[in-house]
């Protein structure tokens, strides 16, 4: 009787420990994606090269369930994985720019940095510079580069983090594209 | 002359290692003079992109700006759990250093406590005075003793 008392406390104990060991630890939640929250609204100023076409400043509830909106938090310094989705993210953006707006996010970084580095991929989707990273924290952001999908209502149902490949980023734009 | 210029040598290595603490590049901007009480919050939290690190001893820029936005809340007078809670709005759970005493990590604080009693459960079995035994089973035991050998 005794005994079965004590295989039963090991196997729970055992049985914790091995659920213990499936979680991964670099697995960080998102809350927003996983309760569908609206997407946090932001007014930031968009970077020089993209005043002429979108304004002197971007705010996103403009923008807000009118279409489906892809947000993509950057550095110049984040290297390799910001300079492996930039191409990408710019072929996206040719293809789908009539159906999704794009938006990215420079954070933590310096203007002239930041110019170089959309100079180098020809970014033309409008980037809003963000030296503070006050945004990033809004949507829970942990490191760069991050690619949050806003669906057609304005709510978050995607995050991805790390750098982003193409088939990817189609999954995410399908999902939301009507 | 050998001795001494090993000598040189130590003293031109030691002056190359001081000089070298000048090459290091400054932070760019000097980190602001921030209150006690922002670091006291920012050590419950965790720093996103540095797993093992709290807000308060990071120097990533989400740590920096973490402490930035403890300390205008504090400003607009937010209590401490006020702003523990804006975080863990946006992070999940996952932000607090310490798990909160509720749903799946109530364990965390149960079961070291719960291991303790086991573990002491057992010592006390295992060093429990034995019972005497009955004075009879005594008795006959020594009788037997005392009987020749057959």
């Amino acid at each position: 009787m005794r005994s079965w008392l004590w295989l039963l406390v090991v196997l729970a104990l055992g049985g914790l420990f091995y659920w213990g060991m499936q979680r991964d630890p670099k697995e960080l939640p998102s809350v927003l994606a996983k309760e569908r929250r609206p997407a946090p609204d932001f007014t930031l100023p968009l970077l020089p090269p993209y005043r002429g076409e979108w304004g002197e400043t971007l705010r996103l509830s403009d923008h807000l369930g009118k279409k489906p909106i892809l947000i993509n938090f950057w550095a110049s310094w984040c290297y390799p994985a910001c300079y492996e989705e930039a191409p990408i993210l710019e072929a996206a953006w040719r293809r789908y720019g009539d159906r999704v707006l794009f938006v990215g996010i420079n954070t933590q970084d310096k203007e002239g940095d930041a110019l170089r580095f959309i100079e180098q991929f020809g970014l033309t989707f409008p980037q809003v510079f963000d030296p503070r990273g006050r945004v990033g924290v809004d949507y829970g952001m942990y490191g760069v580069p991050e690619t949050f999908v806003i669906d057609g209502e304005g709510r978050v149902v995607v995050r991805h983090a790390g750098s982003i490949d193409q088939a990817t980023l189609e999954k995410y734009l399908k999902e939301v594209l009507p | 002359m050998i001795r001494q210029g090993a000598g040189l040598w130590v003293w031109a290595f030691s002056l190359l290692l001081a000089l070298s603490a000048w090459a290091q590049e400054g932070p760019a901007s000097p980190p602001p003079d921030l209150p006690p009480e922002v670091f006291a919050i920012a050590r419950e939290l965790r720093c996103p992109v540095c797993q093992g690190e709290s807000a308060a001893e990071s120097n990533s820029g989400v740590a920096v700006e973490m402490r930035r936005l403890i300390a205008e809340m504090l400003r607009e007078g937010k209590t401490r759990e006020e702003i523990k809670a804006f975080f863990v709005d946006r992070y999940g759970e996952w932000i607090l250093y310490e798990p909160p005493r509720r749903g799946i990590t109530l364990w965390v604080w149960v079961l070291p406590v719960l291991g303790l009693a086991l573990l002491g459960l057992g010592l006390f079995a295992y060093f429990r005075p034995k019972k005497p035994l009955p004075p009879e089973l005594l008795e006959e035991a020594e009788r037997r003793l005392k009987e020749p050998p057959a």
